[in-house]
Parts: C-alpha cells; structure tokens; sequence
C-alpha cells in the first residue's frame, strides 16, 4: 500500500534527522564541558605549556568546526576515536561492554513480554475482582521499590542468607551464558519496575477493549470469549503498551548503571561509569552517540509496531 | 402465515424504579419489517438491545422475548460495531468457523455474505482496516456479519440518522436487500420516510410504552393516537414568508464570499475541497447551505469560522475582510463570527455545568462582567425552556436537544453577526428537532424567542436536510463537490429547482417533493 510506504518513508527521514541531531547534540554537550581532553590528561598539577603542547599534539587548538566535521566524518566511517586513557580504540570498549548489556536486555525482554502481558490479561479478567486486587497491589507497590533496594535486598535473602545465588558476576567474565545462576538476581531487579508498569497499562487497556461495542458484537455472534480476549481485544490493550516497551528496551540497552555496578557486570554501564571517572572523553562520546541511536531505532521500531496495531496513527513530529 | 422469528410478550424493562420499556409487545415475521418509532428516550433502543438478550446493568426484566437463533445488529454508527486493530475481515472469519468447514469454504461463505450486503468486491474490504472504508462500506461489513451469522433478525438501530437524502436511499436498499433473503429487520428510528418504505408492520412508543402498533399504512397516513399525530408533522413546516428581498445594492450583505478554494494537506497540491466558490448572505437573512455528505458544506462553515486554514479567496464580514485563521482574529471578529457544532456533546467540558459554559462567551468575547454574564445566560437559557436547575448540571444530565439549545445559546450570547449552524439538527429526534429550529426561525425574525438581536444575526445553516432548509431559509445553495451547482430564493429552489443534482435531492425526500410542489403546481 503506498499509503503504508509513504509512512514508513516519512518515519524513517525522522530518525536520520533525529540521529543527526543526536550527534550535533552530544558534540555541542562535550566542548561545552569546563576543561578539556587536555587538562585531563595533564594529570594533577598540570603545567600551561604542558598543557598546550598537548592541546596541539591532539589539534585541539583547531577550529570547532574543522573538529566536529572530522569527528562527524569519523562516526559516518565507524572511527569514534581513541581512548585518551589508553589508547585503544572506542569501538573497542563498547564491542566489550556490548555483550553482557544484550545478553541481559534480551533475556529481560523475553520474559517481560509474557509475563506482563499475561498478568495485565489476568488482572482484566474481572475488574475489581480477586486476581486484579491482588496484581494491582503487588505491582504498584514493586513498582514504588528502586532498583538499587530492591537489588540489595535479593542480594541479601538469596545469595548471603540463603546462598542459593551468587551476589556478584565477578570472576566470570564475559562468559556470562555459560553460568545462568548469575543471571538470575540482575534480571529479577530488571524485569520488577518493567513488569509493573507495562503489566498495568495492558491491563488498563484490556478492560476498555472487553467493554468496548466491537467486542460486544463479537459476542454477539458467538465467538468464544477466550478468542475475543486474546485476537480481539488484546491488539487494541497492546498499542500503548508497546510504547512503553520500546521505553525499556532503550533503558536496557542504554546501560543499566545501578543494576551492572550492584552485580558487578561488565556491560556498557560500567565502560560508561569508568570512562567518566577517568575523563575519558572520546569514550563519553561514542558512548552517548551510541545510546542516542539506540534510542532513535528502538522507536522507529516501536512506531511500526504500534502502526500496525493501531493503524490510524500518524508520525508524531 | 408463516411463523413469526422473534416475539416480544408484554416486555417490562426496569431500571432503578424507573420503567424505560413498560408492557411493549409484537411480533417479528421472516423477511418483513418491524418499525419501532418513537422519539429518543422512548424505550426503541432498549427494545431494540432486549431482542439481542442484552439489557442496561442492574435492570429488572419481566415478560417474555423469544428469538428463534441469536439476532444481528446494526448499530447506529456502524464504525462502532468494528475492531479498530483488525482488518474487516478478522470478526468475519471468526463467525464463519462457527460454521465449520474447511479453511476455503469458510473464506467462501465470507464474501458471499459481502456480496449479498452490496459489497460487490469483497477482496477490496477485506483487506482492510475500519478507518480505511468509508461510512456506507462499514455498515455494509456489519450487514454482512449479521448475514453470515444466519441470525434470523436483523435490529437496526437508527440506520439513516444524521445521513443525506442519497445516503438514505442506499441504507434502504442494503436493508431490502436482507428482507430479500428472508431475515426479519426490526428498525428503530425516527426517520418516518424510511420507516414507510421498508417496514409493513409498524409500533409506535412513548415513554417506554406502545402508544399505537399496526401495518404502517395506517399508522403513519391516519394516526388515531396523539403523539402518532405528531411525529409526521414534526418534519419542520414550509416557511412561506420571510423578510422582503433586499432591493437592489442598498445595505450590505452581511457576508461575502469571493472565490473561495480550500484543500486538505499542508500544501496546495492536496486535494480540494472547495473549488473557486462564491457566495451572499444578506443582512438578516437565512442561508441555507445544502449538499451530500462530503460536498464540502461543512468545510466551507469552518474556512468561515476560521477553523479551516487552508483556502484562498475572500470572506467580507460587512465589507471588511475577515482574517483566514482563527488565529489571526480579533475578539470582535470572534464574536461576529459564531459556529455551532453538530454534535453539541462533544462542544462542552464534561465536568463543569453548563451554564458556567454558555455564560463564558459573554465574558470572553464581549468583556462581560462574569455574573452579568451568568445572569444574561440564565435567562437567555430559560428562554429557551432550560431552567437554573438544568443548566446548573454539567453536560451530561442535558438531552441532545437541550444541549444543542445551550450550544444556541452560548453562541449568540457572543452577539454574532454571522452565526454558522453545521448541522444542528441532524442528530436529534424530531421534537427536539422542532424545537431546534423554531429557535433558529425566531433569530432572522426576531420574534417568539429570547433573542431579538440588536442589529440582527444573518445565519448560514448548513445542512444535507433539505426539509430543515425549507423551513427556516430564505436563501438555498446548493453544494455539490466543492462548487454551488444552483443558488436563489429557497421558494424558488424548491418549486422550481433547475439543477438536475437539486432535483435528485428533492426527489429523494418524497414527503418534501410532494408538499412544496403540491401548493405550486
């Protein structure tokens, strides 16, 4: 349908155009950090012509321009620069911190998905009634636990009074998979706030789609209510909750700091709290230009979804 | 005989005390069709839902509705009825595996039941969603879901409100088109035009009660009981007079329109609506905007009201042009120009009292003292029969008709000197209907109602009803695709309408045709 395509063209020149102002946006927010690249790397009592042989050695005394449009220029070719602390490339960091971060995000969304919407389906089954009081109760008050209580306390009933769990990833390394009992605590924490508020928002959107006319005519004709419950109505609840989906896929990716920092995880999170520890500028960089694109595809991705559910949606720009 | 498909037998329907169908019985025979008539409130929608088994929340039943096999429906706006998430087809092919049979046969049986609904490209529909078919094909999916079902009983409910003459003649051939295979139609409307064409059996209700029921014939030519009476000559009377036509030049025209073209999309290339369109509204005139659904009558009101920003041309409020953009627009042009909305719910906040809103013009648009203006709206509202106590309650407690009043009301607090009315009649039964429109008729002539306005409001009444526009103009035009096909004197148009698309329009309302050519013949 050209109708679909032209959409699909539209929404697509949006996210070019919103990548494009992502990296304006992260180049902008570094050079106008206090100091720079320089004053880091001159260690404590930096000397000025230290300094400024240093300034010259990295062509930080060229023109804002003449940069951006090199470091642009770089990004297009997948060069994000060098590593000020030591040397390596960027890329390097975040290909290592990239593994452990999609491994969690990808085992939370596999669970998220079914469990969410199964609860937010249960709850609706009965408004009002037993199930619904007692999700709403547990998810709005998991909801109300941060992430970093709520990790301290797993760690502490299953990994040191129970001991069923390891507390921490250290010692692993990057052969995450190979260990799942690692896993599970960081995922739990993960999957607590998530599960709440998508579970919620289905179920908000099942009970209007069940009392909604068009499945009343459904009914009407005969059709099981288990059928009109999930082929039915559920597309209707699932729009919004996609959104709210693609919200978590982006908290995911983009570094779950608190969750990787508790279970010592070596995913991009960490890379991230390193390298703003050590001033590591570049790495700042790559990194914010990676989790804005993140950002950007996750929602060109959901709005497709949510076209296809709710198809009267039109790009929102 | 045969043997009748559905029985209602003294049906008691009670909500909270209050009876909303009390001792209402008749009988459903196959391929025949039953009118229930009555005004909104009556007791025909409950009637209607009861043959379907399905009741308000907490209602008390007694007597008996017996349907030989679970009923179809057709809501009043069919768009209702489907899935907004699933292409057409989706409820379609759930009916038809109640039917068994393989995956084939079942797709089989789904276009031959949108092939006897009158859609003859049952592929085309589908494949789609809702949004994408148009009103008619929506309600001819819904049709067909009744069809495929092998319900017994078709319920109808209001098939032909708010739709034009050529929109009507459609529905009444898709519902002859049932009756054709054999399933009963019980229809409820208002609309008596369409009620004598289709229904030979006819039950007129009152306050949830059968006021009068037999063949239509003599229901609707003799009626014995004296609401029956009423509802036929509740179609608004032929207005005969009117103010004398401005002679000449002399006084301006309190609205001009020069050339008007509009489109759609943010650049001039999207599709036009309105196409070069010119035209006159004396001073303290009535106009009457006719055309079809889709003619582009209404976007011409909003390009006047400024709603509508995209169009060229110009608009002349007494000589003086009037910006594009409701934007761009004084407070004094805002108040010049007044739009009342056709679904007068959807114009007020839900949740303050109406008063509070209707008196809010005053302040706004004239820099009324607030509980001046209260006072001014108070009695403008009683004016129009809607106590302090009504129109203290917000939206919700008001009929359609009261509301559609108050939306009167509001707007002229603002003392227009133009007041656009799209469609103000349509959703509303024909009492309210009445009452409605003798509000309108008392604004041109300034007599019988609350409003005599200082210097007089001109009205542009836009409307697909070509009765409502004999009662109250003193101009038609007729639109039709985005251009005036023929304009003048609304006694001239209706006698001697020389537009063949006038003629198809008049045609099409056989009660309309018959008494304006009647006296001139």
């Amino acid at each position: 349908m050209t109708d679909r395509r032209s959409w699909l063209l539209r929404r697509l020149v949006l996210g070019v155009a919103q990548t494009a102002g992502v990296v304006v946006l992260v180049f902008a927010l570094t050079e106008a950090l206090p100091g720079d690249a320089a004053v880091a790397l001159a260690g404590d009592a930096p000397d000025p012509e230290r300094v400024e042989r240093i300034r010259e050695v990295m062509g930080l005394d060229r023109p804002v321009a003449e940069r951006f449009g090199e470091w642009a220029a770089g990004l297009v070719r997948g060069d994000l620069g060098v590593s000020l602390v030591s040397g390596r490339p960027v890329t390097e960091y975040l290909a290592a911190g990239f593994g452990p971060t999609v491994l969690l995000a990808g085992l939370t969304m596999a669970l998220l998905v079914p469990v969410a919407v199964g609860l937010g389906v249960l709850a609706a089954r009965r408004e009002g009634g037993r199930a619904d009081r007692v999700i709403s109760t547990v998810t709005l008050g998991v909801y109300a636990v941060p992430e970093f209580a709520l990790g301290v306390l797993l760690t502490v009933v299953f990994a040191l009074w129970l001991g069923w769990l390891p507390p921490t990833a250290v010692g692993y390394g990057s052969g995450l998979l190979g260990h799942p009992a690692v896993l599970v605590l960081p995922v739990l924490v993960l999957l607590a706030r998530p599960v709440c508020s998508v579970s919620r928002l289905v179920r908000a959107g099942m009970i209007d789609a069940m009392a909604s006319s068009y499945t009343a005519q459904a009914r009407r004709y005969g059709v099981a209510e288990s059928r009109i419950r999930w082929t039915h109505a559920l597309p209707n609840a699932a729009a919004p909750a996609v959104q709210q989906l693609a919200r978590t896929v982006d908290w995911l990716l983009g570094g779950v700091v608190v969750v990787e920092a508790l279970f010592v995880i070596p995913g991009l999170g960490t890379v991230l709290m390193d390298a703003v520890a050590a001033r590591d500028i570049p790495v700042v960089q790559g990194l914010a230009v990676v989790f804005g694109l993140v950002t950007v595809a996750v929602n060109v991705g959901a709005d497709l979804v949510t076209h296809d559910l709710a198809p009267r949606t039109g790009v929102s720009a | 005989m045969s043997r009748p498909v559905a029985r209602v037998d003294d049906l008691r329907v009670e909500v909270d005390g209050r009876a909303l169908v009390d001792g209402v019985s008749f009988t459903v025979l196959p391929g025949r069709c039953t009118a229930l008539v009555g005004p909104s409130g009556s007791g025909k929608s409950t009637t209607g839902l009861a043959l379907l088994g399905e009741y308000p929340a907490g209602a008390r039943v007694s007597g008996t509705v017996d349907v030989a096999g679970p009923a179809g429906y057709v809501p009043q706006n069919p768009a209702a009825a489907l899935n907004p998430a699933r292409r057409a087809g989706a409820l379609l092919a759930d009916i038809a595996r109640a039917g068994g049979g393989g995956r084939a046969e079942r797709a089989g049986r789904v276009r031959a039941a949108l092939r006897a609904a009158q859609l003859p490209d049952p592929e085309q529909v589908l494949r789609k969603h809702p949004h994408q078919l148009s009103g008619g094909q929506q309600q001819r999916v819904v049709i067909a879901q009744a069809l495929l079902s092998g319900a017994p009983v078709l319920v109808a409910d209001e098939p032909t409100t708010g739709q034009d003459a050529l929109t009507k003649r459609r529905v009444v051939d898709e519902l002859r088109a049932v009756l054709a295979r054999g399933v009963a139609v019980v229809l409820l409307s208002h609309d008596l035009d369409v009620v004598r064409e289709l229904a030979g059996h006819v039950v007129v209700l009152r306050d949830g009660r059968t006021s009068e029921s037999g063949p239509t014939a003599r229901i609707l030519s003799a009626p014995g009981h004296p609401r029956a009476a009423d509802m036929p000559a509740a179609a608004v009377p032929v207005r005969t007079d009117g103010p004398p036509e401005p002679d000449g030049r002399g006084a301006a025209p309190a609205l001009r329109v020069e050339g008007v073209t509009a489109w759609h999309g943010r650049r001039r290339t999207g599709p036009v609506v309105l196409h070069d369109l010119s035209l006159t509204l004396g001073a303290g005139r009535c106009l009457a905007v006719v055309g079809r659904s889709g003619s582009g009558k209404t976007t011409l009101a909003r390009c006047l009201a400024g709603l509508h920003r995209r169009w060229s041309g110009r608009a002349l409020l007494a000589g003086e042009p009037l910006p594009r953009s409701v934007r761009d627009r004084s407070r004094e042009h805002l108040a010049a120009v007044q739009y009342v909305f056709q679904d007068a719910r959807a114009s007020f906040d839900e949740y303050r009292p109406v008063l509070e809103q209707v008196a809010r013009t005053a302040v706004r648009l004239r820099g009324a003292d607030p509980d001046e203006a209260r006072t001014e709206a108070l009695s403008a509202l009683t004016g129009v029969g809607i106590g302090a106590d009504t129109a203290s309650r917000p939206p919700g407690a008001l009929s359609g008709g009261e509301l559609q009043r108050a939306a009167l009301v509001r707007a002229l607090l603002a003392r227009p000197r133009v007041l656009l009315c799209d469609e103000i009649t349509s959703g509303l039964d024909p009492v309210a209907r009445k009452d409605v429109c003798a509000l309108l008729a008392g604004l041109t002539t300034g007599s019988g109602n609350a409003f005599s306005p200082r210097e007089g409001t001109s009205l542009v009444v836009v409307t697909h009803d070509l009765s409502v526009a004999a009662g109250l103009a003193d101009d038609i035009a007729v639109v039709d695709e985005g251009r005036v096909v023929e304009s003048g004197a609304a006694g001239q148009m209706l006698s001697a309408p020389r537009h063949p698309f006038t003629r198809r329009l008049l045609e099409a309302m056989p009660s309309l045709a018959g008494a304006v050519r009647g006296p001139s013949a």
